[in-house]
């Protein structure tokens, strides 16, 4: 199986030919020397690992503005079983770069998790940063802080910490030592949020560990958002990279509305330049959704497909098999079209729609996604549903309504569901119904893209059949969660001496055609962060242009105090939304009783 | 999974509310089905008062009408109700009233006509392995009609007894339907009976259309003579046949198997001489490819996924590639294909029957007719083959693990200087406004490496693709295939660029696949079931009319005879190989790449 190239960081490359591939990387080596960089602050030499850690160069990435050095470099660290199966050795793109201790040893990487007490640290940041660290993906120098206002040592950090981390499946080996060897990189500082001196505190800490090398620094704010402006002061004043590049990553909620949003925006860029900020949507980390442009674009047989020619709607869908339960202050606060609908689902509409961008850059990318946001018709109220899980009782056992919530107010009307027509208004979408629907505590949990296809004009079987084929028509199908799957939806004949028609899939399960484990999301966006790769963060005009789409629609809805419509917990939702995809002709892919429920 | 409807009776297995009906149902039910689909089944199957029926709603009604009688069987019983019932599932669908009372009179014949299949050399090979097992898989999945019965004829000298002994060694029930198996094969062979004659005498064959009489009692009478007989009796095969053994009342159709001649010219007399006793419509010329699943499976992937239709030209098709392998050589029975070559044998029928198909404009409808003719302007179409675009091979000897394979020479029936090829490769080019410029290869080879049958359809590159420019390798060779793989382990695969999960950008070729065997675990029907059901229906569709055959012909005469007179020797390959590598040669001339001979698979 042919395969191709560029797998970034991860294990030992046993192909590996240093000798051969010297002169490779001596080229591109300079190549990455002369090339203009954002920082000014640093020098891509000392960037770059030694190649006594061979596994390493992928520091080498760290520049921001080559994604497509990055790509090629991070090959030749493929080393994963699968690649090894399935990659043909080809020697001239398994670079690695060689050069000499002196200049290994200058870089430093600290990444800084803000909040380190928090639910998302543990569950996620750590373990992801520690994935990484098994995978070979981190810097030689590399220290992990935590930061929170608790009182804790070193210790009761690596305590903490490590009762979350686990190794992948497929690589239980040494899996003990690599822990003990990572939970020695973490060290904790406490501190006030808003204080400078907490902050100046910690920059002496990090120094020390930085031992005069140049310094790279990673904030990572998992931390409510009302105190994320005050975090950024005090971190850009007291405990930015004197030499090398400092980084911020905030997740979401980027504000409430436009107002808010651009609030926080105007704040951060106070202090942060643009590149310096990096909002993370996790959903764009996920494998399908990175996934999907590797379908559109490099494959031929969707290009003609891919417009309001052959393409009747497109259908987004999220899913959650559980409510609030108990956690539901935060969440009153936004609801569900804030949650998941604005930023999540709208961004992988973006990628989904966008033009074909001139390259794989970040800016491009990120260029044509804006053109997607600003292109789009104002939300209308009629095109939206909302929706709020009621109580219900299911064998013998009762599930709680979202109000039966102690955190939530008892007469919120925040939306848990919701569902609503989106329209492109560019050549390419002009007319197509963009279905997105979103909620908690319904009967799945899943994400997917659906794409549904027009129906055969003129179609030669109808005429023979009773049953109605311009229903059954092609459908594209991505799986981003459980189980990742790609299928296609086709019309073929059941085997026999009849000549009965069927639809079948054409599928790749990705579980059995990659046996490995899919990293997660964090993983993927964590090293982007660390390697300066922009192109899964959201800049600032992309949320810009988000907020304003959604922002009307969000207030006639509390303005004008629109009652959810409630439904069971557990249930497939509220029924208003089949009313709104009738009205715009569209049937939802995901409530037909197809084999995938 | 809804089923999209129009059953034939041997789909019942899969839908529910069917498979109740087709437990409790005995022969009579079936027949009756059989005979309410038979307003559309053919003229021929059909008292002449329904001859002015037009074709196209007779096919129309074909698949809708037995739909409505499967999923509503008739119990003989209450007759009357039923066929009420069925003729409410039918209003929708046949347009005049006039049919219907057609269909209604049909039904008071129903019990008074029979079918008999007479297989003409009964013992001889095709028949045994093919012809009556299949005939008995019809009978064992209720598609034969009530009254039918089967004869042997051949010129060996054999009692019923003997012939039923013959037949029955090589019946077999289908793997998923074991019950009854036993039983149901006594009662298939009870239906069987021979006549030895001579293929040419007339007295013979009236001696035979005696014994059908006798059999028919007297009811209308349709009668299918398989002809598995070598083609120079085809004829007078044929004369007797339709002089002493014709059906006075009801139809009579006869299938004719390949060779059918070996170039324009022979083929042009064989057709003449044909249609000196019988119609057009009465030669039922069969080319088993054309019964596979994943052939038919084609025009359904084609017309009724708009997915497809956007990409079926030569703006996104870069070529495509018609493979069929055999395994195995000609292992002692080189006589006949000596005389004919792998060209005659398997390209200029199978291989350019499945290119037609895969090629043609949407017909206007499915009619056979109309399919036909689409087939006919493609194969009009088609620019002249140049000798220089067909590489031509013959196997030689082999030793591999011990073993010596045999040469193709070596075949004792086969001259020691034989140039037949027992491979060929072949670019032909279809001048139309959707393929113009797009190479079709074709490949057919004895004695290679492995069997199969496959259709390979390779897209072009992507243009400008954004991932090219970060990777090294040429992406614009990673290109989309659609692939039908006919035989072994029918499947449709679409091999798609995805990235491979992980931290990297790294693409992959998967495919999106549909394999068969996992996805409907029934055993699939053998192309001859199909064909002779199709026969006996009077569904053309499959079955090659006159005019294609001879469009075929003038195709591949000239470079045959060109081959042939130039004496042009084939390029040796090992036996058990890839086949000659004149293959790549050619393929690369139209900067192809054989896609079977990938790393793949």
């Amino acid at each position: 199986m042919a395969t191709r190239l560029t797998t970034p960081c991860s294990s030992s490359s046993t192909n590996f030919s240093p000798s051969s591939s010297f002169n490779n990387e001596a080229k591109l080596f300079t190549r990455f020397i002369s090339m203009p960089r954002k920082y000014g602050l640093s020098t891509w030499v000392s960037h770059i690992h030694s190649k006594t850690h061979a596994r390493k160069h992928f520091l080498l990435n760290s520049s921001n503005e080559h994604p497509l050095n990055a790509f090629s470099l991070q090959d030749g660290l493929a080393g994963n079983p699968l690649a090894k199966e399935r990659i043909e050795p080809p020697g001239k793109e398994r670079p690695s770069i060689p050069m000499s201790e002196a200049e290994k040893e200058e870089s430093t990487l600290s990444i800084t998790v803000v909040g380190a007490s928090g639910d998302l640290a543990n569950k996620k940041i750590f373990p992801a940063l520690f994935a990484l660290f098994y995978e070979d993906c981190l810097p030689e120098n590399f220290t992990v802080f935590g930061f929170a206002r608790t009182k804790l040592t070193d210790e009761e950090l690596r305590n903490m910490i490590s009762k979350t981390l686990t190794c992948r499946i497929d690589k239980r080996e040494n899996c003990d030592d690599k822990m003990d060897q990572f939970l020695k990189r973490c060290f904790y500082q406490a501190g006030q949020y808003n204080s400078e001196e907490s902050f100046l505190e910690l920059d002496k800490k990090l120094k020390e560990k930085e031992a005069g090398k140049l310094s790279n620094r990673l904030f990572y704010l998992s931390i409510p958002p009302n105190i994320f402006v005050d975090v950024v002061r005090c971190a850009s004043h007291r405990a930015s990279s004197a030499n090398g590049w400092t980084r911020v990553i905030v997740e979401k909620p980027f504000g409430r509305d436009s107002e808010s949003s651009g609030e926080l925006t105007r704040c951060l860029k106070q202090y942060l330049t643009e590149d310096q900020i990096f909002r993370i949507d996790h959903y764009l980390g996920k494998e399908l959704v990175e996934n999907l442009s590797v379908l559109r674009f490099s494959n031929l047989v969707f290009e003609p497909l891919w417009s309001r020619n052959y393409i009747r709607n497109v259908q987004l869908i999220f899913s959650e098999d559980f409510g609030t339960e108990g956690r539901g202050g935060y969440f009153d606060n936004y609801g569900i079209i804030r949650d998941i609908m604005q930023n999540h689902l709208l961004q992988i509409l973006a990628l989904f729609a966008m033009e074909t961008p001139v390259s794989l850059e970040a800016e491009d990318i990120r260029n044509e996604k804006v053109k997607v946001l600003r292109s789009m018709k104002p939300l209308k109220l009629e095109d939206v549903i909302v929706g709020q899980y009621k109580g219900h009782g299911k064998g013998g056992k009762s599930y709680p309504a979202y109000t039966d919530d102690p955190t939530v107010p008892k007469d919120s009307l925040t939306p848990t569901f919701a569902a609503a027509a989106l329209f492109i208004n560019n050549a390419r979408w002009d007319g197509i119904p963009f279905l997105m629907k979103a909620g908690k505590a319904l009967h799945v949990k899943r994400a997917e893209i659906r794409v549904q296809f027009r129906h055969v004009p003129g179609n030669l079987y109808k005429r023979n059949f009773g049953t109605d084929l311009d229903k059954a028509t092609n459908e594209l199908v991505l799986r981003v969660q459980p189980d990742e799957a790609i299928y296609l939806k086709i019309n073929n004949k059941v085997p026999g001496l009849g000549m009965r028609l069927d639809r079948s899939d054409l599928n790749l399960l990705y579980r059995a055609r990659y046996p490995k484990e899919i990293p997660d999301a964090y993983e993927r966006l964590l090293l982007d962060a660390i390697e300066g790769e922009r192109r899964l963060f959201i800049r600032s005009d992309e949320l810009d242009a988000a907020w304003a789409l959604f922002t009307p629609l969000l207030r006639e809805l509390e303005e004008k105090k629109i009652f959810p419509e409630l439904y069971p917990y557990g249930s497939r939702g509220p029924v208003g939304a089949h009313y709104l995809a009738a009205k715009h002709n569209v049937r939802w892919g995901d409530l037909s009783g197809e084999i995938y429920e | 999974m809804a089923a999209l409807s129009s059953i034939h009776c041997r789909s019942y297995s899969y839908s529910p509310f069917l498979f109740s009906s087709s437990s409790s149902s005995i022969n009579g039910q079936q027949f009756q089905r059989i005979n309410f689909s038979s307003s559309g089944i053919s003229k021929r199957f059909l008292p002449a008062k329904l001859f002015s029926q037009s074709r196209k709603n007779s096919y129309h009604g074909v698949v809708l009408m037995q739909d409505g009688a499967v999923a509503m069987p008739v119990n003989p019983v209450e007759n009357e109700a039923s066929f009420k019932k069925v003729k409410d599932g039918l209003l929708s669908s046949i347009t005049s009233a006039e049919e219907l009372k057609e269909t209604a009179g049909f039904d008071v014949n129903k019990d008074e006509s029979t079918v008999i299949i007479t297989v003409v050399g009964a013992s001889g090979d095709l028949a045994k392995k093919k012809i009556f097992p299949a005939l008995f898989a019809l009978y064992y999945e209720d598609c034969l009609p009530k009254h039918f019965t089967v004869f042997g004829y051949a010129r060996s000298k054999m009692t019923d007894a003997e012939l039923r002994n013959m037949v029955s060694k090589t019946l077999t029930c289908r793997i998923d339907k074991r019950e009854n198996c036993g039983e149901k094969m006594d009662q298939f062979l009870k239906r069987c009976f021979y006549d030895s004659g001579q293929y040419d005498s007339e007295e013979n064959f009236t001696q035979l259309d005696k014994k059908l009489k006798e059999h028919e009692g007297g009811r209308l009478s349709n009668r299918l003579f398989y002809l598995s007989i070598p083609p120079n009796i085809f004829i007078d095969a044929v004369r007797c046949a339709s002089m002493s053994a014709s059906s006075a009342n009801g139809w009579t159709r006869v299938i004719v198997e390949k060779p059918f001649g070996r170039d324009s010219e022979s083929s042009a007399a064989l057709t003449k001489a044909l249609k000196q006793y019988l119609e057009e419509d009465q030669i039922f010329r069969i080319d088993h490819y054309l019964g596979k699943e994943l052939v038919e499976n084609l025009s359904v992937l084609r017309f009724s996924n708009l997915i497809f239709e956007p990409l079926w030209s030569r703006q996104y098709i870069r070529n495509v590639q018609l493979i069929f392998s055999e395994d195995f050589g000609t292992e002692g029975r080189g006589g006949y294909f000596d005389h004919y070559g792998i060209i005659r044998d398997i390209m200029q029928n199978h291989l350019l029957q499945i290119l037609a198909l895969f090629a043609m404009e949407t017909p206007v409808s499915l009619d056979a007719e109309d399919i036909r003719n689409e087939k006919v302007k493609v194969l009009r179409s088609m620019r002249p083959i140049r000798l220089e675009d067909v590489v031509i091979g013959q196997y030689k000897s082999h030793i591999k693990g011990g073993i010596t394979y045999p040469a193709y020479t070596d075949d004792k029936t086969v001259p020691k200087d034989s140039l037949t090829p027992t491979f060929a490769a072949a670019a032909l080019f279809i001048d139309n406004a959707r393929w113009d410029g797009v190479p079709f290869l074709m490949k057919a080879g004895k004695a290679l490496h492995s069997k199969r049958a496959e259709i390979r359809v390779q897209f072009r590159h992507v243009p400008g693709n954004l991932y090219n420019r970060n990777f090294g390798t040429d992406l614009d060779r990673a290109t989309n295939e659609l692939v039908i793989r006919v035989q072994p382990d029918e499947a449709i695969y679409l091999k798609i660029n995805n990235k491979v999960p992980g931290l990297g950008m790294r693409l992959d070729c998967s495919n999106l696949n549909l394999h068969y065997a996992a996805r409907y675990s029934k055993e699939i029907p053998d192309a001859y079931e199909r064909l002779l059901l199709d026969a006996i229906e009077g569904e053309r569709r499959l079955f090659i009319r006159s005019d294609e055959l001879d469009a075929a012909w003038s195709l591949f005469t000239p470079v045959l005879k060109e081959l042939e007179e130039k004496k042009i020797i084939p390029e040796y390959y090992p036996y058990g190989s890839r086949g000659p590598v004149g293959a790549h040669y050619l393929a690369a001339r139209y900067n192809v790449k054989w896609g079977d001979l990938g790393a793949e698979q």
